[in-house]
């Protein structure tokens, strides 16, 4: 009858404990829905990242990480190209040969990362061919072609069809010149990629290096479901001890520093919307209190110990916090699921998103599990705000408190 | 044995910068089955003698002794104690707790006593229509009359088995025919459980029906008619 009593009392004032808990659910919904476009415009970032050239692992030669020089490549690829043709995760891999060189016009020139693939290669493991604006992807008719980013072309003052001037050393430190045709342009979400990734036909630079076979510098991975990332990872890198393989956190941290960062930020956000609350919440019950004192001092004279007032006024208050924390997990649970199927077009901003390698189109998330750590943290909050209403109340002196009307 | 015994209280409230003597070496015993009212004007000390005689106030000195037991002194988690299984209490309004109904109320204190569900719902049920609101059970305080809601008190002060009910002013906020009733009932619940009531009050009323009427002027005992 105790919960009874206290879930009656929070009603007894309706309006005052409805505006409380529309109170606590708008402001927790409001943080989570907020914490959730921080949250998936992070994964967009990285969704974006293994998407265009990452990849969900890489091998390198360890010498090839320490420094990108052309002679540091991989020696026996094709062992690991072996092994990652038998491994049922991997969706699709590419290899790369990677050469740091100048891409140059008749007006300009740029200092890029040429990239030498197997058209088809590449096309099954990244999306990079999606985001072409124009032309194909290493395609067409031309002995020697080149796709390169919208960006670099307007750098360099060059189009669809333009010759591209690329240099770059070969193993032996001297300067090597290739002159490609542009078949195609593309755009992705990152201004930086677009100006400083060529990719050229990977027999085209293997001829030019003066290699028998390509020198792989690279392998890109893609998985079919990023859950068997590390399992994936423990395999490779038991398989080959003398390569370096990582997951696209090491290869590009400061996207998984910025996954955690923003899911502790949600945290923090939300908890500082919390420690807000607590005081709407401790003022409410504080008045809830104050106008019992009669009832309280009766309560307390006919033989209910102070324990048992305290406890009452604990229930209510964590009844209330519990439903408006409820309702408003609902709300941003809702409002979270809505926006993740359909999406938030943010294409007017997309200037500045690219510039973050966003997309364009957000998709807000929350983990589940973050659920379930807020409901912790409104039990938690609700405890705390309830501590000085409750010692309010077994303060009282029934014998004064029975005479106060 | 008398059921209370009350030796030399005194009780003196030094809260202010005059001290207050509220009570001034009073001694007095109560039996079994008693109908007594505590009388005299605002300030004489009647509530401050409830209170005292409730164990919701220690007296300065002296002691108060129910059925052998000497409650002065007593820890306050025993004197709830004490009062939740001996003491039943009517106060002067809004003895009631709001959220709940009639029958409620009344089972509320058994739920205290960790009485079971059953045998407290019975019991309710016949408390209340002993004080005539049988067909009142699930409504609420506000939905019941000043007369009505003092009956609902009253059965919830017997429904603990008390050995006595207190009543501070239990017929001030009523009207005439709901005094009477009322009283109609409390000496009814008097004879039926040989249960002891003892009221301060002023009003005529109550005084006119009291067995005994026990008069306190100034914070020390002056008459006790019977």
């Amino acid at each position: 009858m105790l919960f009874l009593l206290a879930w009656r009392n929070v009603w007894r004032n309706v309006k005052r404990s409805t505006i409380i808990i529309v109170s606590i659910a708008l402001g927790l919904a409001g943080g989570l829905f907020a914490g959730a476009v921080m949250m998936g415009m992070g994964e967009s970032m990285i969704n974006s990242a293994i998407d265009r050239n990452l990849g969900h692992l890489q091998i390198h030669s360890p010498a090839y990480r320490r420094d990108a020089l052309v002679s540091n490549y991989i020696r026996s690829p094709q062992k690991v190209l072996s092994l990652l043709d038998t491994l049922g995760s991997v969706k699709a891999y590419s290899a790369r040969t990677l050469l740091e060189g100048m891409a140059s016009s008749a007006n300009s020139s740029y200092g890029v990362t040429i990239t030498g693939v197997d058209p088809e290669r590449e096309r099954e493991t990244t999306a990079l061919v999606s985001m072409l604006v124009a032309g194909n992807f290493l395609a067409d008719k031309y002995r020697t072609q080149a796709v390169i980013g919208k960006k670099l072309a307007e750098r360099l003052g060059l189009k669809l069809k333009s010759k591209i001037i690329l240099t770059f050393q070969d193993r032996s430190g001297e300067i090597v010149y290739m002159a490609a045709r542009i078949v195609g342009l593309f755009k992705t979400e990152s201004t930086a990629f677009d100006e400083m990734t060529v990719f050229v036909r990977q027999k085209d630079v293997t001829r030019l290096l003066g290699a028998r076979k390509p020198l792989i510098h690279e392998i890109a991975i893609r998985l079919k479901n990023s859950s068997t990332l590390p399992a994936t990872k423990a395999r490779l890198a038991s398989g080959f001890s003398d390569l370096k393989v990582e997951e696209w956190r090491e290869i590009a941290p400061e996207l998984a520093f910025m996954s955690t960062s923003v899911e502790s930020f949600t945290y923090l956000f939300v908890a500082i919307i919390i420690f807000a609350l607590i005081f709407g919440i401790t003022n409410t019950m504080l008045m809830a209190v104050m106008e019992r004192i009669h009832e309280l001092g009766i309560l307390m004279a006919v033989g209910m110990k102070r324990g048992r007032v305290f406890i009452m006024i604990l229930m209510e208050t964590l009844l209330l916090s519990f439903v408006g924390g409820m309702l408003g997990m609902l709300i941003g649970g809702a409002a979270i699921a809505w926006f993740n199927h359909f999406g938030i077009d943010l294409s007017a901003f997309a200037q500045g998103l690219e510039g973050f390698g966003s997309g364009t189109t957000l998709y807000p998330y929350l983990p589940g599990v973050m659920y379930a750590a807020l409901t912790v943290m409104i039990v938690v909050a609700a405890n705390i705000s309830a501590l000085m209403p409750a010692w309010k109340a077994v303060r009282l002196k029934p014998a004064q408190a029975v005479r106060v009307y | 044995m008398a059921l209370i015994d009350v030796r030399h209280i005194t009780k003196t409230y030094n809260s202010t910068a005059v001290p207050v003597h509220a009570l001034r070496d009073v001694n007095v015993h109560f039996e079994k089955k008693e109908f007594t009212a505590i009388v005299g004007p605002s300030g004489s000390g009647k509530t401050t003698l409830l209170n005292i005689l409730g164990g919701l106030d220690a007296p300065t000195s002296g002691e108060v002794l129910i059925g052998g037991q000497n409650i002065t002194g007593m820890k306050e988690s025993a004197l709830v104690e004490f009062r939740l299984r001996h003491i039943g209490f009517v106060f002067q309004a809004y003895n009631l707790i709001p959220v709940l109904t009639a029958i409620e109320n009344v089972e509320f204190i058994m739920l205290l006593q960790g009485v079971g569900k059953k045998e407290r719902h019975e019991r309710a049920r016949t408390l209340l229509a002993d004080v005539g609101l049988a067909d009142r059970l699930d409504s609420r305080p506000s939905q019941l009359s000043g007369g009505q809601q003092q009956r609902v008190a009253v059965a919830r002060a017997l429904a603990s088995r008390p050995r006595f009910v207190l009543a501070d002013e239990p017929t001030a906020n009523l009207d005439s025919e709901s005094t009477t009733s009322l009283l109609d009932m409390m000496e009814e619940m008097n004879a039926k459980y040989e249960m002891t009531f003892i009221f301060s009050t002023h009003d005529a009323r109550v005084i006119e029906r009291a067995h005994r009427v026990i008069t306190l002027e100034d914070g020390r005992f002056q008459e006790d008619k019977q």
